[in-house]
């Protein structure tokens, strides 16, 4: 089983931009996230208490639109030689609704070496985005990635 | 709104208490919620026996759910930052502390900051960090 090949902290640059493909959720996006991760907020399951909130409508957990990005955003590039993911930074602007299409920007922000030398922390901005190109979350998230050589 | 026979007892931004703190049940994180978030999510573990690291993170809010505290009538997640010390694995029971660090109250609602941290079965910490919500007050009558 041969993947892409994963590309080391000396390789990825600060200002590379991704761009993932777009992804509705829907109504079974919401309901089989609730089940899972045992969120049953009112906020994410009661159409008929949610018609006379500010939304509406239910709309999708936080979370969910973190996870969906994060599948959506590995679609959109070269797996990076992950050793772990460190870390994040992030905002939930705006609902996301059931039928809306989200996509996710991605961009390089900064590259740290740390006290080992056989990896380095990458900083990675993430914005999400709706169909309206609305910003929905957004947000920083931090891995570190494999070094291939130590000078 | 709140207490009347039909509707149960929730927690509104005048009742939140600063440096309160709550503890969940635990959970076993099995295969099976791997496989179910992933086909949701499309988020994939970095490896055999691993889990999503924001797997962790998605189970902990429902176990938040089942503290003492009667649910916070939450509004709006507003925003999560968010440190992973340690890798998520397949069998590890997890369960989740927090802390209420800080409140402020807004004209019809109020912002409330809560600390929070994932630990194992041998109480080592794997994640940790801080919550904001936007948290509704108690309608005037």
């Amino acid at each position: 089983m041969t993947g892409p090949a994963r590309r080391y902290f000396d390789e990825i640059e600060i200002g590379e931009e991704y761009e993932s493909p777009g992804r509705t959720v829907t109504e079974a996006d919401i309901v089989l996230f609730a089940g899972l991760s045992g969120d049953y907020n009112i906020i994410h399951t009661d159409a008929e208490f949610m018609k006379s909130s500010i939304f509406g409508e239910r709309i999708a957990h936080g979370l969910l639109g973190l996870s969906i990005q994060a599948g959506l955003l590995t679609r959109a590039m070269q797996p990076y030689a992950t050793i772990a993911f460190a870390g994040l930074r992030w905002k939930f602007k705006g609902p996301i609704k059931i039928g809306d299409t989200i996509r996710v920007r991605g961009k390089v922000l900064a590259k740290k070496e740390t006290s080992k030398p056989d990896r380095g922390l990458v900083t990675l901005g993430r914005t999400v985005v709706n169909q309206r190109d609305e910003v929905v979350q957004e947000g920083e998230t931090d891995l570190m990635v494999e070094r291939r050589r130590t000078a | 709104m709140s207490g009347t026979a039909s509707s149960p007892p929730r927690t509104y931004f005048e009742d939140v208490e600063v440096g309160s703190e709550h503890e969940t049940p635990a959970m076993t994180v099995t295969q099976a919620h791997v496989s179910l978030y992933s086909g949701v999510t499309d988020d994939q573990a970095a490896g055999l026996g691993l889990a999503p690291e924001l797997l962790a993170l998605c189970l902990s809010t429902g176990l938040g759910w089942r503290i003492a505290r009667p649910p916070l009538v939450v509004l709006a997640f507003m925003s999560i930052d968010w440190k992973i010390e340690r890798p998520l694995r397949v069998g590890d029971t997890i369960r989740s502390r927090s802390r209420t660090a800080l409140k402020r109250a807004m004209r019809d609602s109020g912002v409330v900051i809560e600390e929070h941290e994932i630990v194992d079965q041998h109480d080592a910490v794997l994640q940790h960090g801080r919550f904001t919500f936007l948290v509704a007050k108690r309608a005037v009558a």
